[in-house]
């Protein structure tokens, strides 16, 4: 089958279009959430339960360091420091591992409403542009073909891919304007805004994907909060993971370590 | 390219430096994607030829950090794995976003 040349004018009038204006709308929502967050002030602590999470939060937090950074202690007191989280009776981890497990209802709605707040305006400004951007291109540049995809597909791309376009024997190659859209939807303009931005902003990049990627999996997931059905089950395993750790003191290696890294240094 | 060297040995690999380092590495990443995206699009390249190129562009970025580093992979990064390797997928649709979109530009539009 020979080659299909498009019209010049569709180049002119939809495809540039289509990818300028979805840059351009990129790059908004990058501003938009910097934006937003600078607006951000630091949320209060306001339940009970809230404090209570906290807590637990701290305590996972601590007996991490503790079995991360072990060596950085002598032997005496890295002792202490674990008694005093795994001891049977009195440490912290086994108390806090006999709490019940929480209602995973009642820990979803007793959070901080302002993170609430915060998700949801994160998720908005997310969907929206999505929504908008597919009514645009699918309401003005439905009906034809738009371009051609380099590589080979089969035929059950052909719903995907030429939506609106109605000849029953055209090569799936050739796509519909809504295709595009999808191309640089998932293709990552989000990169080049990335490279743009610079480095300050990658984790609003990240969030912004991510949450982009549950969208698409269509579950209402909290990214954040990964203990919500059974803490105690967490701080059982953080309480074996630290009465397995074995411990050295690295100041009893440092002579070897100065002498490899002075080796090092006058050999070069 | 300014990599900052990073000294590994147990506890003492520098964080701060381990981050910058791999944030380089995948701007350097993206810029690779990005060329070989044009250059698959603007020569017309089809199919796997130009999944071809990717790989092959891939592994000349790969080198050249290489050669950058003088060999010395461990005092920059985690493995030579991490380094050289490990992030070809991710930046797989923006080279394909890419090759749609100089290919339709130069070659049917």
């Amino acid at each position: 089958m020979s080659d299909i040349l498009i019209d010049d004018r569709i180049r002119d009038w939809v495809f540039l279009p289509i990818i300028i204006v979805m840059f351009m709308i990129q790059m908004f929502r990058g501003l938009l959430t910097k934006y937003m967050d600078n607006k951000k002030t630091s949320q209060k602590v306001t339940s009970k339960a809230q404090v209570s999470e906290m807590i637990d939060k701290n305590i996972t937090q601590q007996s991490q360091r503790l079995a991360r950074l072990h060596g950085l202690l002598p032997d005496h007191s890295f002792k202490m420091k674990r008694a005093h989280l795994c001891d049977n009776k009195s440490g912290i981890l086994t108390k806090a591992s006999e709490k019940p497990a929480k209602d995973p209802m009642q820990s979803m709605s007793m959070m901080n409403p302002a993170a609430m707040a915060d998700m949801l305006k994160q998720n908005l400004s997310g969907i929206v542009f999505m929504a908008l951007q597919y009514q645009w291109v699918s309401y003005f540049f439905s009906g034809f073909v738009i371009g051609k995809v380099p590589f080979p597909l089969t035929q059950k791309f052909r719903t995907m891919l030429q939506r609106g376009v109605d000849v029953q024997n055209l090569d799936v190659r050739y796509i519909s304007s809504i295709s595009i859209y999808f191309v640089l939807l998932f293709g990552g303009l989000q990169k080049i805004q990335q490279l743009m931005f610079g480095d300050d902003t990658d984790e609003f990049v990240d969030d912004t994907q991510m949450q982009m990627q549950m969208q698409m999996m269509g579950m209402p997931a909290m990214p954040s909060f990964g203990q919500q059905n059974d803490p105690g089950k967490l701080f059982i395993a953080e309480r074996t993971r630290l009465e397995g750790v074995k411990h050295t003191f690295e100041l009893n290696k440092s002579q070897d370590k100065a002498i490899k890294s002075l080796k090092r240094f006058l050999i070069q | 390219m300014e990599e900052p060297k990073v000294e590994l040995d147990d506890l003492e690999v520098n964080q701060e430096r381990l981050k910058q380092n791999t944030n380089q590495l995948k701007n350097l990443r993206v810029y690779g994607s990005l060329n070989a995206g044009m250059i698959a699009g603007i020569l017309g390249m089809d199919g796997w030829i130009g999944m071809g190129i990717y790989v092959v562009i891939f592994l000349i970025v790969s080198a050249c950090l290489a050669i950058k580093m003088n060999f010395r992979v461990k005092e920059y990064f985690k493995s030579s794995y991490d380094a050289y390797y490990s992030g070809i997928g991710t930046d797989l649709l923006l080279f394909l976003m890419i090759w749609v979109i100089f290919h339709n530009l130069v070659n049917i539009l």
